[in-house]
């Protein structure tokens, strides 16, 4: 996963869900060791039981969200309660594609 | 030289067995029928143990034993056996510069609890035995379905076979006691048997002991020998600081707040707890760190709650004849004083 054009990563999960749980975390664990010096990381975790939206809200939050920044500016989205850990890893690297396509052409 | 052997030549010699005459054989063809003596009563009673061939240290293991993760099963299963209290974190691409500094960190602060422990006099500072160990994600779990799932004491025994049993007529198969890693009367953590009941768990997925969801991953494992808070409290303080559990201050602790340290410590996630073979999420574990006073103090705890829940019950009891007591007390000095009122008016009248 090209993660040179990544400026911020920001996680909300619950370690416990199954399948989201493992997708972020596993995103994490992706991100090179001398990563934090580069990006901005925040994690943040939930606890075991899904938080139950006892007030009538229109829109349930998901539960697991991943929100990522980029060098142009860029902010991606993603729902981990739906995506797997290489459709992130696609999404991530075709965006990064991109922008290094875009260096290269402006000779950085 | 004079030889090394002293031989002599008739030694050399080899001797031609001498045969016998026929009548001296037909005396030994008689003797051929002598009956050998009877058996001991015990053996008759009972069947006598079979002796196993291989050393009772290391029995034979369904999987080659000399595998890594044969080995790393063992360690795993008798870790998750003697731990009951184990934190679970992830760790992403850790240095071993952090490593260090975080194990120095770690071992430093559980240091002074034992000191505060051995100061108030309590026997249990085993800070020492609080050890941060890095798992493989493969083997784990299963030396933990091993763990949880498999109890052979609770299995029934196999039959002793009787000599007069029928069953044991001596052309029935007793099953060999040679090394036989598939042998099913063994039951160790490596035997086939405890394979065969981590497999059926994998396939059925019926049992689950709660902590599948956290087993993928890099993962690293600390361990206490027993549950304490106190260490669980400054194990909170360094690894997965909090308002409730905060870090130690730059001024107190300046080596927890180098860079190396730092990095590798935003590095760690907490993922959960296993405390006595139920599943904690954070905050489960971050509430059984803030127990205060130990194991000791919860028992305390629930002393003096039962004392007050039968105080209550008697307070509640005699409060029923109480109030009647003071109601007919207050009616009683009523009267009285109307008595008095009216005593007093009657001379005043008269």
């Amino acid at each position: 996963m090209i993660t040179k054009f990544i400026t911020s990563v920001s996680t909300t999960f619950s370690p416990f869900n199954a399948r989201s749980g493992k997708t972020a975390r596993s995103f994490l664990a992706l991100l090179p060791p001398n990563a934090r010096q580069n990006m901005k990381i925040d994690v943040k975790m939930l606890p075991r039981a899904a938080p139950s939206t006892s007030s009538n809200s229109a829109k349930p939050e998901p539960a697991a969200m991943l929100l990522l920044g980029f060098k142009d500016g860029k902010q991606m989205s993603l729902d981990l309660e739906k995506l797997k850990t290489k459709d992130v890893q696609e999404e991530v690297d075709r965006h990064s594609r991109l922008l290094g396509r875009q260096e290269e052409l402006t000779g950085n | 030289m004079p030889p090394r052997l002293r031989l002599r030549p008739e030694h050399l010699r080899t001797r031609i067995p001498q045969q016998r005459p026929s009548h001296q054989q037909c005396r030994y063809a008689s003797l051929a029928t002598a009956t050998t003596p009877a058996p001991p009563i015990e053996q008759t009673i009972h069947s006598s143990p079979l002796i196993a061939r291989y050393p009772p240290t290391q029995p034979p293991s369904y999987k080659p034993p000399e595998f890594r993760k044969s080995q790393l099963h063992r360690q795993y299963a008798s870790l998750l056996r003697s731990s009951p209290l184990m934190l679970l974190f992830q760790h992403n691409n850790l240095r071993s510069v952090e490593w260090v500094g975080i194990r120095r960190e770690l071992a430093a602060a559980l240091r002074k609890v034992d000191e505060s422990l051995a100061a108030d006099g309590r026997p249990d500072y085993f800070g020492d035995g609080v050890k941060l160990q890095i798992i493989q994600k493969g083997i784990f779990p299963s030396a933990l379905k091993v763990v949880e799932f498999y109890h052979p004491e609770q299995q029934p025994q196999a039959p002793v076979h009787h000599p007069t049993d029928p069953a044991t007529a001596t052309s029935a198969t007793i099953p060999d006691t040679l090394a036989a890693s598939d042998d099913t009367r063994l039951t160790h953590g490596l035997s086939r048997t405890a394979h065969e009941v981590a497999e059926a768990n994998r396939r059925n997925k019926k049992l689950k002991h709660g902590l599948e969801p956290l087993l993928s991953g890099p993962l690293v494992l600390v361990t206490f020998p027993t549950v304490s808070p106190r260490h669980l409290k400054a194990v909170f303080e360094i690894l997965a600081p909090n308002k409730e559990f905060p870090a130690p201050k730059r001024k107190a602790n300046p080596g927890y707040h180098e860079p190396a340290v730092q990095s590798g410590l935003q590095k760690l996630m907490m993922l959960g707890a296993r405390v006595e073979g139920k599943v904690f999420d954070m905050e489960g574990a971050r509430w059984v760190g803030s127990i205060e006073g130990g194991l000791d103090g919860l028992r305390a705890q629930l002393v003096a709650m039962l004392q007050g829940v039968g105080a209550g019950i008697t307070n509640t009891l005699e409060s029923a004849g109480k109030s009647l007591y003071f109601t007919m007390e207050g009616r009683r000095s009523i009267l009285e004083d109307e008595q008095k009122a009216q005593a007093g008016e009657a001379p005043k009248e008269g």
